[in-house]
């Protein structure tokens, strides 16, 4: 190989590297591209997926060890009379504190979002935003199904207890820091009349939504089962005072 | 010739590099290890010349071979969910401080001979 051979292939491998540390350094400074914004978009989504398995998964060890804790707790008290009355307790606190499943008879609602815009006397709604499920008018389903006397009370699946907000997060509505969407179906355990009649009652919150055109349903029901709570209640401030 | 010969690849490869509109991001990480591969082989050539045992083919082929086989175990290494190219980057940069090494080693000794030389000399002068 001559001198001008050896020239001619250097010269073209030092055009390949710099052309692409060029185009590599114009990439990794415009960090605005659009590709870009994706891709973190993507791995972040990874991450929230990745550490939602991680809960799930800690959360199932965390009722397996609640079963065998309950077990253990059975077994100790078994020849006890008043550690078996102090056992009684602990579940009887346990389910009023919302951490346990529990069934009766209640009433089960389902409100939906009315996507036709049509009022139900057949003319066309002129506010589309009435026919649509706000927090609000979960807070007030709440909040009467509470009057009405409500043992245990669950939106889709969430158990209302002591801790629980129920907030618009932009066209989400969360409650226990979970998103929830139309449909919801909300269960309360109490006497299924007086719940029925607080919200159906001409002026009752079921009644107006009924009125504004959302799809509403109740019905009252003997055996209703409504889940425990799935979150922690944790404490930092509250002492016993003494 | 030579060094005339790169300095117009250099140039030609950055004007061209400039105008050229950009690559995905998503492919800009095969592109870095590529031209880590590159720099490595770079290094390397330095190396072998001060050696006296460059081959321009073997320069040429590792140039282009370890660019092309590392974009391809990189691919390779997304497809399996495995970070291949963390070895590869591992690899590449170890053998370029070693070329380095070499490099610097060769033209400390350099110096030193340079140096014992000039103080024989200033000796000789005295006497």
């Amino acid at each position: 190989m001559n001198k001008k051979q050896i020239a001619i292939t250097l010269g073209i491998m030092c055009f390949a590297l710099t052309f692409a540390i060029v185009i590599q350094l114009k990439t990794v400074s415009d960090n605005t591209a659009p590709l870009h914004q994706s891709l973190v978009e993507d791995s972040l989504r990874d991450e929230v997926l990745k550490w939602k398995e991680r809960y799930d998964s800690a959360y199932n060890e965390l009722t397996v060890s609640n079963n065998r804790l309950e077990e253990v707790r059975k077994q100790a008290t078994q020849n006890d009379v008043t550690s078996m009355a102090k056992q009684e307790e602990i579940t009887q606190n346990n389910m009023l504190l919302g951490l346990r499943k529990v069934t009766g008879p209640g009433l089960e609602i389902v409100v939906a979002d009315n996507n036709t815009g049509v009022n139900p006397d057949g003319s066309e709604s002129l506010d589309l935003s009435l026919q649509v499920v706000h927090y609000n008018d979960l807070l007030q389903i709440v909040n009467a199904l509470n009057n009405a006397g409500a043992e245990a009370i669950s939106i889709n699946d969430q158990r209302v207890v002591q801790t629980s907000s129920i907030t618009c997060e932009g066209n989400v509505i969360k409650i226990n820091g979970q998103r929830i969407s139309s449909p919801f179906t909300i269960k309360a355990i109490g006497s299924p009349g007086l719940l029925s009649g607080s919200l159906n009652m001409i002026g009752g919150w079921l009644y107006i939504m009924k009125q504004d055109g959302i799809n509403v349903q109740s019905n009252q029901s003997d055996n209703l089962t409504v889940e425990a709570y799935n979150g922690v209640i944790s404490y930092k401030y509250i002492k016993i005072k003494k | 010739m030579i060094f005339i010969a790169i300095v117009i690849g250099c140039v030609i490869g950055a004007v061209i590099g400039i105008f050229t509109p950009m690559i995905p991001y998503t492919y800009s990480g095969y592109l870095a290890i590529a031209i880590i591969a590159a720099l490595d082989s770079v290094f390397g050539g330095i190396a072998a010349t001060l050696n006296k045992n460059f081959d321009l083919k073997i320069f040429v082929t590792g140039f282009f071979g370890n660019a092309i086989l590392s974009i391809l175990l990189s691919y390779l290494g997304q497809k399996l969910n495995v970070d291949i190219y963390l070895a590869a980057i591992v690899v590449f940069v170890g053998r370029m401080f070693n070329n380095l090494g070499i490099i610097r080693r060769y033209y400390l000794t350099k110096w030193e001979n340079a140096r014992a030389k000039k103080e024989q000399n200033v000796s000789e002068k005295a006497e």
